[in-house]
């Protein structure tokens, strides 16, 4: 028996190793990388120089500049294909592990249950940040193949170089990661309810597009600044001169409020339940 | 083997958080002790605050018993090319404005849009008006400071033919205040309630009553810093209603001196800018325009004012309605799209949504058609004349006949 | 008949002496039940150290509910585990670090090669040590024949080799105790040779190793003690020679007198049977203290002639046919 009891810290390597070595994780990675792409792509091939005022944010900019792709992506991955892929790997954490079996021999090992949802939520946590990244990173690239790179306009007229605007993405990337927090502990915590994978993952990408479905109805005012889902758009603050940081603070507040209300209840689940499958 | 307390912190945890907002917002609620003042004594604080350098963020709500036109316009975009639905929006939806003040020469509002933003900048003698959704700036020289505030008012009621929202545009609550307090006169009953905190600053509350059966204005409170006298926050309450018709106050404050780079604008690459003209030449213009559309029959007209005090009524002569690209007569048949300037680029939809929510929010009356909010009234008579006060569209009506 | 009563076993049920020390297992008054279903009922296991135990009972008869409370997946409805040198689920940390255990079946990631599987699953245990673990992690697959397979993308197996897989998982570290559920499963002869010779190794290393099956053959080669559970009750637990010897043992004779035969048989309170051939007739010695040699006398007495006399002691498949009422899979 060796004497050294480890940190522990080779289970969250295991857990991110796992995730990345599935084909599923990479082919979503391939959609978000696809989603820059696309606009930047029909934007060059049917580029006429008219600003036409409409469509996503951002999306007349990217002509004049291609770091603006970024930005474009984003707003419109955040809403649909954001959440839709961090359902499917939060959905998955513990209900994935019972589907195979597996779950058993992490616990038996033993993995400790506490222990075990800790790591399954770092590993989704770790690929908000790097589904963000990705959209992020693939727009600044095609943007700067397809487009003139240059100095960045701020929503405040104010403008940046090129490095000061690459921390911003960097920052920016962090906001959406954090807006995407609160949802994968409700993830997490569906995942511990079933040992079907599908049905958690379907369950908490529909939760994201309900709690977007209330924030646009002005009759449920009083209920906004409750909705996970009500700072997502809010990374624009961090596009201004000087940064707003408001919305980033209130964000990380509520998501933080999420995170743990649904930690507690996938703990008091989850330590509770009987590992069957 | 009991291990239901495993589930405890699944019960506790929302109850902190609750708790939490709760106590949160009775700490936000608590009325801080402050020495008593007499509300002449608060009236001279405000007048002599003297706490000129400062930067927050101004929250304004409205709630005017419109329809929200934020919900003809596709989420996440207001159409600032479009002025009508731009005037509905900032009338009807919630803004967030980032403020900085230094002194009378440099202040700078952020109007903060979601993913947009539009900004006035004033510095020394230069103002700008910036849009990032239409990344379009507008530059005003400004002749020399003493001139300077005639001359921006001058030039916004230049720019509000083609910008009305700039004349919406949230100003500081300080500002708000003093259109207020300025129209205290022997009819209108002023008190001090009492204390209230604002944006974390402990603050009198002066309550002003108008004592005037016709105006639709029921009170307006203003939350005055206790330390430096300048307001925090206006609130004001349509007769007969418990929730804010308007409101606008700091929801934080920093009574230390702006960073000087936030005044430092330059229009942004790829940005159209228009160079306003001066003070000089508007006045030359809009004396030329008169000129115009002055008929040999006609003599010049001029505003009138009906009535004194809260329920003073407002009357643009005939002309002015069709000036504007208002006209009642050809709103009747022709549909909403004549009363409403629809320019190339507009998008059709959102175009066909605010003239819906127009048509809604107008109500045919003897005479003419009335826009009827919970604070104001606008009348639209059908030969052309537009009637507007703090009024009932009945005492419009009434006016519109004398 | 009335078979399985536990009166009647009770005689080879060992009663779990106080002290707990000298057990690997042991369980006291085990009850797990599923809403109105007692899958598990009153279960008092004792499993001693240094034993090939074998936990023996048809599908479904509770075997492994009782697994899953032993380590710690499931929670007892009521009753108490000792597992090693502590209570199970209280102290999981400290103990299932020393058991290594196949729970129904292997269960694998099938994108990950079998090197990977393992490590994965001993990276889960923060008490082995990351420096050793791939050395551990290829010895335990060399143990169980797997090592031509290990970059090997685990859904490729066939079942035996995922079998194999799975009790290397059990073998990633030195084990005090293995708990093995039907370790045999999937595996042709020649694999189901090796995990008993494999069973049998470990056991000279004095790991107390716990398999459970639903074959009395494989159990009945590889164990010292067996308990059989029926219907979520545990009906027998001892020795294999206490269970055998409490069983009721039979004389079997090969006479041309078959009609004097019974009649002598009848005489001495027996139930004789007459099988296929005319001349066989067999009985079970149901009578308390009558002996074979008694039987046989008394024939010799009554001038029967005998061609063969044979007597045996109970079959354990008779024996647990009798405890559980359903027949097991002898074939395995």
């Amino acid at each position: 028996m060796p004497a050294d009891v480890s940190l522990g810290l080779t289970l969250v390597v295991s857990e991110i190793t796992v995730l990345f070595r599935r084909l599923r994780t990479w082919a979503m990675i391939g959609a978000l990388a696809l989603i820059p792409i696309l606009i930047a792509v029909v934007v060059r091939v049917s580029s006429d120089g008219s600003a036409s005022g409409r469509g996503p944010a951002f999306l007349d900019s990217i002509t004049q500049n291609g770091l603006f792709v970024s930005l474009t992506a984003l707003t419109v991955a955040i809403p649909l294909f954001l959440p839709l892929t961090i359902g499917v790997v939060a959905g998955d954490t513990i209900a994935g592990e019972a589907n195979l079996g597996t779950l058993r021999y992490l616990l038996v090992a033993p993995a400790g249950r506490v222990r075990l949802l800790l790591v399954k939520y770092a590993g989704a946590a770790l690929f908000c940040f790097v589904a963000t990244l990705t959209v992020v990173v693939t727009g600044a690239i095609i943007g700067a193949l397809l487009f003139p790179v240059g100095p960045v306009t701020l929503l405040s007229g104010d403008t940046v170089g090129i490095v000061g605007y690459f921390g911003r993405l960097l920052l920016l990337a962090l906001y959406v990661t954090v807006s995407l927090l609160g949802l994968s502990a409700i993830g997490l915590f569906i995942s511990t309810l079933t040992t079907i994978p599908v049905g958690a993952m379907a369950a908490t990408a529909a939760l994201a597009a309900v709690s977007q479905i209330l924030g646009a109805l002005p009759q449920l005012e009083w209920l906004h600044p409750w909705l996970f889902t009500n700072y997502w758009l809010g990374f624009g603050d961090l596009l201004r001169q000087p940064i707003v940081w408001n919305s980033f603070a209130d964000n990380a507040l509520l998501q933080s409020g999420y995170i743990a209300v649904f930690g507690a209840l996938a703990y008091g689940r989850f330590s509770t339940k009987d590992i069957l499958s | 083997m009991n291990k239901n307390w495993r589930w405890l912190p699944a019960g506790i945890v929302p109850v902190v958080i609750v708790t939490a907002a709760v106590s949160g917002s009775a700490v936000a609620e608590a009325q801080p002790q402050l020495p008593a003042k007499t509300a002449q004594e608060l009236l001279e604080f405000v007048a002599t605050s003297t706490d000129d350098a400062y930067s927050g963020t101004v929250e304004q709500s409205s709630d005017l018993g419109l329809p929200d036109i934020s919900m003809a316009t596709p989420p996440g975009r207001t159409s600032s090319s479009d002025p009508t639905s731009t005037a509905l929006e900032l009338l009807t939806a919630d803004h967030t404005a980032q403020v900085y003040v230094d002194g009378t020469e440099k202040a700078r509002v952020q109007v903060l849009d979601q993913l947009a933003q539009r900004d006035v900048v004033i510095n020394g003698n230069d103002a700008w008006y910036y849009d990032s959704e239409s990344n379009e700036a507008t530059h005003a020289a400004l002749p020399d400071k003493d001139a300077v505030k005639a001359d921006l008012e001058a030039k916004l009621q230049e720019k509000a033919a083609e910008h009305p929202e700039l004349l919406n545009l949230p100003r500081t609550p300080a500002e708000v205040a003093e259109v207020f307090l300025a129209r205290i006169d022997p009819s209108t009953e002023v008190q001090v309630e009492g204390t209230s905190r604002v944006a974390g600053r402990s603050a009198y509350e002066l309550v002003l009553t108008p004592e005037d059966d016709a105006t639709l204005i029921g009170s307006i409170s203003v939350s005055v810093d206790s330390e430096t006298g300048v307001p925090l926050n206006v609130t004001v309450l349509a007769k007969g209603q418990e929730e804010a018709a308007f409101s606008a106050g700091f929801s934080a404050v920093d009574f230390s001196t702006p960073d000087a780079d936030v005044f430092a604008f330059t229009p942004p690459a790829g940005a159209t800018v228009t160079e306003a003209p001066t003070a000089d030449e508007v006045k030359a213009e809009l004396e030329a325009k008169q000129d115009l559309a002055r008929t040999p029959a006609e003599a010049p007209q001029q505003p009138t004012v009906i009535g004194e005090g809260w329920s003073t009524i407002v009357e643009l002569p005939a002309g002015t309605a069709a000036g504007l690209g208002l006209d009642a007569a050809a709103g009747n048949a022709a549909g909403m799209g004549d009363i409403m300037e629809i320019k190339p680029g507009m998008d059709p939809e959102e175009v066909a949504g605010a003239q819906a929510l127009l048509e809604q929010a107008l109500t045919d009356v003897d005479g003419g058609k009335a826009l009827q909010t919970s604070l104001v009234s606008v009348l639209v008579t059908d030969d052309g004349r537009i009637l507007a006060g703090a009024v009932g569209v009945d005492q419009l009506v009434a006016a519109s006949r004398q | 008949m009335i078979a399985g009563v536990p009166a009647e076993s009770a005689q080879a049920v060992r009663t779990p002496p106080v002290s707990a020390r000298e057990f690997a297992i042991e369980t006291r008054g085990l009850t797990k039940v599923f809403g109105r279903q007692r899958a598990v009922d009153g279960v008092d296991l004792a499993v001693p150290r240094g034993t090939v135990f074998g936990f023996l009972g048809p599908n479904g008869s509770g075997k492994t509910t009782t697994i899953r409370m032993l380590l710690g997946l499931a929670a007892a409805t009521s009753g108490e585990i000792r597992l090693l040198d502590g209570a199970m689920p209280k102290d999981t940390r400290s103990v299932l670090p020393r058991v290594g255990a196949l729970v129904e079946g292997p269960a694998i990631y099938p994108f990950l090669s079998g090197r990977a599987n393992l490590q994965r699953f001993d990276a889960a245990d923060r008490h082995t040590s990351p420096a050793t673990r791939n050395a551990r992690v290829d010895a335990a697959l060399e143990r169980v024949g797997l090592g031509h397979a290990a970059k090997k993308r685990a859904h490729a197996y066939s079942l035996g080799m995922k079998q194999r897989l799975g009790i290397a998982n059990a073998l990633l570290a030195p084990r005090d105790l293995l708990i093995l559920d039907e370790p045999t499963n999937g595996l042709d002869p020649q694999g189901t040779r090796e995990v008993r010779n494999l069973i049998r190794s470990l056991s000279d290393d004095g790991t107390t190793i716990f398999v459970s099956s639903h074959l009395l053959a494989e159990v009945e080669q590889m164990c010292t003690m067996i308990a059989v559970m029926s219907a979520g009750r545990l009906v027998a637990q001892g020795t294999l020679d206490e269970l055998r010897s409490a069983g009721t043992a039979r004389v079997r004779i090969t006479t041309p007198d078959h009609a004097d035969a019974h009649h002598v048989l009848a005489g001495l309170g027996l139930v004789p049977e007459i099988h296929g051939r005319d001349d066989v007739i067999t009985a079970e010695l149901s009578v308390p203290g009558l002996q074979p040699e008694t039987v046989n006398a008394a024939l010799v007495r009554a001038d029967v002639r005998v061609r063969g006399f044979e007597a045996s002691g109970a079959s354990l498949e008779d024996r647990f046919v009798a405890l559980t009422g359903e027949g097991f899979d002898v074939a395995g």
